[in-house]
């Protein structure tokens, strides 16, 4: 059972990864930026999450999903995942979004910003 | 959402996340400020839409993660308010993906556009005069006195000191200068000193800007200082942002009332540290506390009244009246002298061997010295000793840091 949260969030992560390739949304648009965007955005949600950690207001459950695997006291490695999927479905709603209120042909969303 | 049996409204994991949600506010707003017009409406209807989009899944996925057990949380430091199993503190997580993450990806498309120009678009017109305005020069001015009370008084790094020096670090300046520049344009289009690193001169077309830029990145930080402090930190917050508004702002102008305007002009700079003491429980009657904020008060007075006098020709000029225009340049100039030396008294009063540092008032007062005699004519020239002046607080503040450093 310790491998079902991780499992879950890793096909979480695949089906954004399917929807970004179909749309050419966020890595499929540009691949280095959208990295940037998602490791800056994990870094800075670990932050958050340390200090709420060290101010002892969230801590690791007692559940039987999870690999038990810690980065840190009270930080589980799949926290990085679950972050990691927090950007990347906000990613792909905003520029999901964005190519909409863009407007124009499909071409559009692929011009603008490059 | 339910309120449940439990609630508690306590706001630790509140002010955590309003302290975090701040910073991204600031940065979006930086952020917005270089976006071309066009672009403005497409982000905020975009991040409006996934702001959606993203909390109802999270209300779903949070409610997963709490329910299995996957996350705990201790209900002593939650508001107690939950949608299902999910406080709703956890909400902010959301809001902040949805809008710094989009805001740096549109970030650095735009650092590509223009290539070799990326500084160009950073130091965007509009954005490089709302900076300007907040004199950049001066931010550590107000930060640094909160930040050393309050570490002073505490003997230790905590969230609230984070969240509360970088408040007046940048949206405290962006208040206070940002509303100033707006209210004080008429007279500074004459002043030729505005509009380098002193002081900028912001065009017309941004003053509604500037306002709401100044009103959204206080206002996180505003309220997260509420709710964190006590009932008597609340109340000198009220004042210290009061005396901000109070100087510029339309119909009080307390910057156009002769001896009001150095005292407030003071305050902007002493407040911050009164109230990093007073956040931190200490009692501002403590005999080396209030001898060191007498002198530091002291001090601002001065180098106000003193900065007064190379205005004299443009203040009059604009119909405004200071502390140097109403008792003319040589009194104010002695007069800032006056309370240079004071300073060093009270100074003086500390405990050794932190009474040594009346030596700093010395360079101040020598700086002064040679406008002793300045007439009224001749005050532009007191720009000299103004620039000095500036000079000399880093030097100051270098010092105080390292003696900060090694006997505490």
């Amino acid at each position: 059972m310790g491998f079902v949260y991780l499992g879950a969030l890793i096909f979480s992560l695949l089906g954004m990864v399917v929807l970004d390739w179909k749309f050419k949304l966020f890595f499929y648009k540009n691949f280095c930026l959208a990295s940037v965007v998602l490791v800056v955005g994990v870094l800075f949600f670990l932050v958050w999450d340390l200090v709420g950690i060290s101010l002892g207001i969230f801590f690791r459950g007692d559940s039987q999903f999870m690999t038990g695997v810690l980065l840190t006291e009270e930080l589980p490695l799949e926290e990085v995942f679950f972050l990691a999927l927090l950007c990347y479905v906000s990613m792909n709603f905003f520029c999901v979004f964005y190519k909409y209120f863009l407007g124009k042909s499909q071409c559009a969303y692929q011009r603008e910003l490059d | 959402m339910c309120i449940s049996e439990r609630i508690r409204l306590n706001k630790t994991y509140f002010l955590l996340n309003l302290g975090f949600l701040g910073f991204v506010v600031c940065f979006c707003l930086w952020f917005f400020l270089c976006l071309p017009a066009g672009r403005k409406s497409l982000y905020l209807k975009s991040v409006v839409a996934t702001f959606v989009c993203v909390v109802l899944l999270t209300v779903v996925f949070d409610n997963v993660l709490v329910g299995t057990g996957i996350v705990a949380y201790d209900f002593d430091k939650i508001s107690g308010i939950f949608v299902g199993y999910a406080p709703v503190e956890d909400f902010f997580y959301s809001l902040v993906a949805v809008s710094f993450l989009p805001a740096l990806w549109m970030l650095m498309f735009r650092f590509k556009i223009f290539n070799s120009g990326g500084v160009t678009f950073l130091a965007k017109n509009s954005v490089k005069q709302l900076l300007l305005s907040s004199r950049p020069l001066s931010w550590v001015n107000t930060a640094f006195p909160f930040s050393v009370a309050y570490l002073l008084s505490t003997g230790g790094v905590s969230w609230f000191w984070v969240v509360g020096t970088f408040y007046f670090l940048v949206p405290y300046n962006l208040l206070m200068y940002g509303i100033n520049d707006v209210f004080d344009y008429e007279s500074d289009l004459r002043n030729p000193r505005k509009g380098g690193v002193e002081g900028a001169l912001l065009s017309r077309s941004l003053h509604r800007l500037t306002i709401w830029v100044a009103v959204l990145s206080n206002l996180p930080f505003l309220v997260f200082l509420v709710v964190a402090g006590s009932g008597v930190s609340v109340l000198f917050l009220v004042v210290t942002v009061f005396m901000v508004l109070a100087y510029s702002a339309p119909k009080l102008r307390f910057k156009e009332k002769a001896f009001l305007d150095s005292f407030t002009s003071s305050a902007h700079f002493v407040f911050p540290a009164v109230y990093g003491f007073v956040a931190a429980g200490v009692s501002l009657l403590d005999g080396s506390v209030a001898a060191f904020l007498g002198a530091f008060f002291l001090w601002g007075v001065a180098s106000h009244a003193f900065g007064a006098v190379q205005d004299i020709v443009a203040d009059r000029a604009g119909g405004i009246s200071s502390i140097a225009t109403v008792v003319g340049g040589k009194l104010t100039v002695r007069l800032a002298v006056f309370c240079y030396v004071l300073a060093g008294v009270l100074l003086l009063l500390l405990v050794w061997p932190w009474s040594l540092t009346f030596l700093f008032v010395v360079p101040y007062v020598l700086n002064l010295l040679p406008f002793w005699f300045i007439s009224d004519l001749d005050s532009p020239q007191a720009n000299s000793g103004w620039k000095r002046f500036l000079g000399l607080n880093f030097f100051t503040g270098f010092c105080v840091t390292m003696l900060f450093i090694f006997f505490i």
